[in-house]
């Protein structure tokens, strides 16, 4: 039972979670429905409360779904729950309910059947036992008479003829010994009587109450012997007067009684007298009227039962005529005595009646005859003196009437009598002369009272233990609906967030689309800001200043490109796709690049800006130098934010034994990064292992500003996503906090790690480690200059003191005495007593001014001869407000002879100053930041125009020679600029030479002006490998670092020939994109012609396309074969497969194994034959011939998972529309390239 | 009409046109292709241009007007329209392709009328301005000028 309740529970939770959960599987759904509707029909209100939310839910609108969900999907699921347990509940009640009364009825019903079936056997065996006693009774009574009539015939025939008196006595004496030994034989007998014919009686009797035996016989004297013989005659006539009344009446016959002894009939007292009324019946003639056995039910005075009485007559020889009537009288009274038995044994009541109603033996001690006067009389049951008996007797007679059913068999099984029930059943005994009806009236407690006890008691326990599974039921059924409807909640949570996550999903789908459509719209105004201000680069009526400027712009704009790309790119930075590019970068020149980026915002601030790379930095190490770049930009950007006053200063060295040992010699504070990496050195330990086996290298960087600083309990939390230190820098400082999320990322994907570590005094120092590879000759040093040789000493009249400090360290490791100025005062003095000192010999006037350590310095240089003093000054030395800078000027102007000044500029220095100083003759200017390789810079010019100096000074030094303009133009420019002219410059482009696709990376591209000046037509030998963003970000870095290098060579050649080529002229001016072009134009026909000698197969649709690539490509001196779409190009290669002559014939040259186009440009999207299906039969049917011709995809979608699918077809490389020169054919040279010679 | 106010003429015409964002570089580096070897190299490609578009625009309103839109094969088209309106630099009309990508992806009918309205008109524009340039150019070279780049 209890298995089917819960199967009809589980089914019913099924369905109410189906309700509440309608986004579950749909074809779950309908069986569901079935049964839910089923349950519905139960409770209706249910179904209509349920039904319109269910449906809401699946019709339900997107947007509104975020915001109803929750209220209504709760209130449903929880009415659903609620009614589905209610539900439930009331079912295993009905259930539990039904099986119990079932139980019970059915239990009781068959108890009480099989009861009652007993109860009447015992009934009917308890009522058949006195009749069957009475029965008996009779019987004997019967037989005894029976036995009296015959022997008193036989003795009565044998004296059939008394003929006197002794034979008459005789004969009585005879009978009375037969009748003696008859009477004695049955104790049961009360009496018995021989009546004859003369009247003479004779009776024994037995009176049990005394237990006395008597002999009765009437008075022999009356009775004459004679008159017997006329008894005979008339017997027929005198018939009347031989009755009862002829006995009583008899007044004249005198009845004697004599004692007997009971058990030997010996007379044991005197016969006496007595008077007729105490005669015992004596069954006369009248009696047996017709000569046959009568029956009947008498009374006598001697006893208290009804007797019964047989009659007899006892006819003579002749058997015409009675002789005697023979009477036997049995007590009912041992009837009585087993009812009382009987009834004592099984309780109830027991009575026998007459068919008339008279009383004859009851199982109560109650009397049964009425005293009368007349004498003790037969009672009717209905007035029995027993209460119970009367009662029965009486709804008998009530019920039945005289109409009794026949045989008088009645049960009745729950007779109400008194307030109590009883069992009435009577049986009729059907006695000739005598029927009887014994009526057993049983209390039907007796029976049934356990019975029934049992039955209630049984109820009682089935009701309890039904209500107690009913509760036990109801709570399981709360735990399991419980359990069921939190996992429906889970699963429905779980479905929902499902859902959820995937219009995220869709929404960032979206975005990256959006995103790459914006990354076009975006790009094109940068590409079109930074094309102008390569147009106005070109101008060359700009001055230097207004130059220098427009550089800078030039620069922050392609600055604000790279930051675009990287935004784009940060998606990929977060889903971790990002790959990172291995190019061999200078790690030196980034930083310094990086530096004097951020150096402009920082001078607003009051800031210094302080780059410090120990030497044993190696210069060039292979790595993505754009992540890189981006990281320090992202710590120092950020480290800006925060810092109001002091420094911001990059730290950077190297952790590699070998090399630190001689040349790590130089940090600012050595002791700190030191023991940094004794703590460090655990960390890495295993990475130093890694290191040297593939020539790796770690590279510690710390970023050390004195700014707010950060609360050491966020130190780890800086690098978590849109997570800032204080929420309130949003307010105050703006940025969204991803800068250090980024930076966290790409250092740990450069196998580094960044934290926050403790720092002494103000600000926050993140240290950070990256772990790169050296190339692999790449270990040889930069060259050193033996500075010391050349007996320079530098004055450092500086304004920030972190830089000058390092810088002055530096120095000094190097071999080169420095002196330290921090404003103007200080300067003079030291030049004062340097310069009078030498000259007068005494400089005792300014001692006092100049502190000890410092004096002692001067001292010591003093001592060494023939030195070359550079003084570096910060114009921020002079007073710029007033005039007096002039003044200033002129001062310094007198020691001009002996040292060698460089002015460190500021970015907003006007040009006046600047003229001014040239004017002086002061040529060397450098922009701040002063760093190492500025520093190296001026040193070498130094050395350089020293040695240049005898032979070649003008005074008016502007531009006197060409190669000292072109230097004071490079450094007035910036740091990347004197690169182009620094010695190893020749080395570089050389090595360039024709094919640097694998050795160089980026910087060569810088050089490109030079190299395409004087080398041979080596456009951009891109790596096709390159990621797309990295492309943009190459290609527009070649085209800054063009720009650069343009006005140089215009310089130059405006210096040389005044008069400038016409032709060249508007080709300059022109757009930044034609650059080649004019270059081309510039060189010999022959040069330009970079594609010569290829063939290329174009597949694309669009006409305008078609044409504009064609003309393209056959200028570059190409010859391209351009088809409509995928199948025909598939065709147009087979055909050239298959005519191999027609090819041999044009195109002898080539060898008659190679394919016949050295490569395919492929357009994506083409009707009948998309590119990615051609390119898939191109390549499957190369598998024939070995051949592999390089198919570059041209497609408009600027994602890089078209990329991906085109590389996975078998493309070689992937182009995007508009098609962009340059890229194009740099990427069909390296293709080319490269397949010739593999 | 002198010939050196002719040629300023084109000249401002052809900024204007840059200015307000018909044409972009693209249309610059097609000037840059054209020389003696193609002399009528930009009104050629234009030309093309003008065809393919024409063609293309038909189909689309065709394609527009059936009752079950075949989205794809717009999309084709605008795709194409796109390539070739950013290959000559028709850069207005190549952003309402964009969009116009965009609303076919989406299925989104009322959208695509309303783009190929757009691009109609955008294209027209372009047609008239492109047009009347080249007047101006034939003008400049009848007059035997140079044209000015």
């Amino acid at each position: 039972m209890a298995e089917k309740s819960f199967e009809t529970t589980s089914q019913v939770c099924c369905s109410t979670g189906s309700e509440s959960l309608p986004i579950l599987a749909s074809p779950m759904e309908s069986p569901l429905r079935k049964v839910l509707s089923r349950i519905s029909g139960f409770v209706p209100s249910w179904g209509k409360k349920t039904a319109p939310p269910g449906r809401r839910i699946f019709h339900r609108d997107v947007e509104q779904d975020e915001f109803q969900n929750g209220t209504a999907h709760c209130l449903s699921s929880y009415y659903s729950v609620f009614v589905a347990r209610l539900a439930i509940m009331v079912m295993l009640a009905i259930l539990i309910g039904l099986l119990t009364v079932l139980t019970w009825h059915f239990t009781r019903v068959y108890t009480t059947k099989s009861l009652n079936t007993l109860a009447y056997g015992l009934r009917y065996e308890l009522l058949q036992r006195p009749i069957l006693r009475m029965w008996n009774i009779l019987n004997s009574t019967s037989e005894i008479t029976t036995a009296q009539v015959k022997l008193s015939e036989y003795v009565i025939r044998r004296y059939s003829k008394p003929t006197n008196q002794a034979e008459q006595i005789e004969l009585y004496q005879m009978m009375k010994d037969i009748t003696w030994a008859l009477f004695a034989s049955r104790k049961a007998l009360n009496a018995i009587t021989i009546n004859y014919r003369n009247g003479f009686v004779q009776a024994f009797h037995r009176d049990h109450r005394s237990n006395n035996t008597f002999y009765i016989y009437s008075d022999l004297a009356n009775y004459s012997i004679s008159d017997t013989g006329s008894y005979d005659n008339k017997s027929q006539s005198s018939r009347q007067g031989w009755n009862d009344q002829f006995i009583h009446g008899n007044v004249s016959a005198i009845w004697y009684r004599q004692p007997l002894d009971p058990l030997t009939g010996e007379k044991i007292g005197k016969s006496s007298q007595i008077p007729p009324e105490d005669l015992i019946n004596i069954a006369g003639p009248s009696q047996v009227p017709d000569g046959v056995a009568s029956w009947h039910v008498a009374v006598s005075k001697y006893t208290d039962s009804p007797l019964l009485s047989a009659a007899l007559p006892v006819w003579d020889a002749s058997n015409k005529s009675i002789v005697a009537v023979v009477g036997v009288t049995t007590a009912l009274y041992s009837v009585g005595q087993l009812m009382k038995e009987l009834v004592e044994v099984h309780s109830g009541y027991i009575y026998l009646t007459s068919q008339e109603g008279y009383l004859l033996a009851t199982s109560t001690n109650t009397p049964l005859l009425n005293n009368t006067a007349k004498g003790p009389k037969l009672m009717m049951a209905a007035n029995s003196e027993d209460r119970v008996i009367r009662m029965g007797a009486q709804w008998l007679q009530k019920t039945y009437g005289n109409k009794f059913p026949p045989g008088h068999v009645v049960h009745v099984e729950k007779a109400n009598l008194g307030g109590q029930h009883y069992y009435i059943d009577s049986f009729f005994l059907n006695l000739k002369r005598l029927p009887i009806v014994g009526v057993i009236i049983i209390p039907r407690k007796y029976i049934m009272g356990k019975v029934e006890e049992r039955a209630l008691k049984t109820l009682v326990i089935l009701i309890s233990a039904s209500v107690c599974i009913l509760a036990i039921g109801c709570v399981c059924i709360l735990i399991l609906t419980n359990g069921v409807s939190k996992e429906m909640k889970l699963r429905a949570e779980l479905i929902s967030h499902l859902d959820a996550r995937r219009r995220a999903e869709a929404s960032s789908n979206y975005k990256s689309q959006f995103l790459a459509n914006m990354s076009h719209e975006l790009r094109t105004p940068m590409a079109a800001v930074i094309g102008l201000l390569d147009i106005l680069i070109c101008d060359d009526c700009l001055t230097n200043e207004q130059y220098a400027m427009v550089t800078q712009i030039r620069k922050c704009s392609t600055a604000l490109l790279r930051l675009l790309n990287n935004i784009l790119d940060l998606s990929k930075v977060e889903s971790g796709k990002l790959v990172l590019e291995e190019a061999e970068f200078d790690l030196g020149r980034e930083l310094e690049g990086l530096v004097d980026m951020f150096s402009v915002q920082c001078i607003n601030h009051n800031v210094e800006t302080v780059l410090d790379l120990s030497d044993d930095i190696p210069k060039v190490v292979r790595g993505d130098s754009a992540r890189v770049v981006q990281v320090f930009a992202n710590l120092i950007s950020n480290s800006i934010k925060f810092t109001t006053s002091g420094h911001i200063i990059l730290r950077g060295w190297c952790e590699n034994p070998n090399v630190s040992s001689d040349s790590g010699k130089f940090s600012p504070d050595q002791k700190k990064p030191m023991s940094a990496l004794k703590t460090k050195l655990k960390h890495g330990n295993h990475m130093k292992k890694v290191s040297k086996k593939d020539n790796k290298m770690i590279l510690w960087f710390e970023v050390d500003d004195t700014g707010c600083g950060i609360d050491p309990s966020k130190w780890e939390s800086v690098f978590e996503s849109f997570e800032q230190a204080d929420p309130s820098t949003t307010r105050t400082h703006g940025g969204t906090g991803l800068g250090l999320c980024i930076v966290r990322t790409l250092v740990n994907k450069m196998g580094g790690e960044i934290k926050v570590v403790k720092k002494n005094g103000q600000g926050t120092l993140m240290r950070l480690f990256l772990l790169l590879s050296t190339p692999a000759d790449g270990l040889e040093q930069q060259r050193q200059i033996d500075f010391a040789k050349h007996s320079v000493a530098v004055i450092l009249a500086l304004h920030g003191s972190m830089g000058r400090l390092i810088m002055s360290k530096w120095l000094s490791k190097n071999g080169v005495p420095t002196l330290e100025a921090s404003e103007w005062n200080e300067l003079t003095q030291i030049l004062r007593e340097l310069f009078h000192a030498r000259t007068t010999n005494s400089g005792f006037d300014t001692h006092y001014s100049l502190a000890k350590p410092l004096r002692s310095k001067v001292q010591t240089l003093q001592d060494m001869k023939k030195l070359v003093y550079i003084i570096v000054v910060d114009l921020g030395l002079l007073d710029l407000s007033t005039e007096i800078w002039k003044e200033q000027l002129n001062f310094l102007d007198k020691f001009s002879g002996q040292v060698k000044f460089a002015w460190m500029l500021n970015h907003d220095t006007s040009n006046a100053i600047k003229m001014e100083l040239r004017k002086k003759g002061h040529i060397l200017m450098v922009n701040k930041p002063l760093y190492k390789a500025k520093m190296l810079h001026i040193l070498e010019a130094v050395i350089k125009e020293s040695y240049v100096e005898p032979q070649n000074r003008s005074p008016n030094g502007t531009k006197g020679t060409s190669k000292q303009g072109d230097s004071h133009e490079c450094l007035e420019i910036d740091s990347t600029q004197f690169e182009t002219c620094s010695s190893d410059d020749s080395d570089i482009s050389e090595m360039t030479g024709a094919n640097s696709v694998s050795s160089v990376g980026i910087r060569e591209q810088l050089k490109e002006g030079t190299i395409l000046k004087s080398g041979p037509p080596t456009l951009r030998n891109c790596l096709v490998e390159f990621t797309r963003l990295g492309l943009e970000v190459n290609n527009l870095r070649t085209e800054e670092d063009q720009c650069n290098g343009r006005p140089k060579f215009h310089d130059t050649k405006d210096v040389k020939c005044e008069n400038p080529n016409s032709s060249e002229q508007p080709l300059v001016r022109s757009n930044v994109k034609d650059r080649d072009n004019s270059y081309t134009t510039n060189k010999a026909a022959s040069e330009q012609k970079s594609l010569e000698g290829l063939r290329l197969l174009l597949a694309e649709d669009t006409p305008v396309l078609q044409r504009v690539a064609t003309i393209m490509l056959e200028k570059m001196g190409a010859v391209v074969v351009a088809v409509g779409d995928g199948a025909q190009a598939v065709e147009a290669l087979n055909c050239e497969l298959d005519g191999d002559e027609n090819r041999t014939n044009r195109l002898q040259t080539e060898i008659c194994d190679s394919p016949p186009y050295d490569l395919i440009l492929m357009d994506c999207q083409m009707p009948m034959m998309d590119g990615y299906e051609a390119t898939k039969a191109i390549r499957k049917s190369e598998e024939r011939t070995g051949w592999h011709v390089p198919i570059v995809a041209l497609t408009a979608h600027a994602m890089s998972s078209d990329k991906e699918k085109c590389l996975k077809v078998g493309m070689d490389a992937y182009l995007t529309k508009p098609i962009d020169y340059k890229l194009m054919v740099s990427t069909i040279l390296s293709l080319t390239k490269r397949s010739t010679k593999g | 009409m002198d010939l050196v106010q002719l040629q300023r003429q084109l000249v401002d015409y052809r900024t204007s046109l840059y200015h307000e964002g018909f044409l972009d570089e693209q249309f610059t580096q097609l000037q840059e292709l054209q020389d003696e070897n193609n002399p009528d190299f930009v009104v050629e490609v234009v030309s093309l241009f003008f065809q393919d578009s024409e063609r293309l625009l038909n189909e689309l309103s065709k394609a527009l007007e059936q009752q079950i839109i075949d989205f794809k094969r717009m999309d084709a088209h605008v795709h194409q329209l796109k390539g070739s309106s950013s290959s000559i630099g028709a850069q207005r009309v190549q952003k309402l392709c964009i969009v116009f990508r965009n609303y076919c992806e989406a299925r989104n009918v009322e959208g695509c009328l309303k783009c190929l309205q757009q691009v109609k008109h955008e294209y027209a524009l372009v047609k008239t301005k492109l047009e009347s340039m080249f007047q101006l150019e034939q003008q400049i070279s009848n007059a035997g000028g140079s044209i000015p780049v």
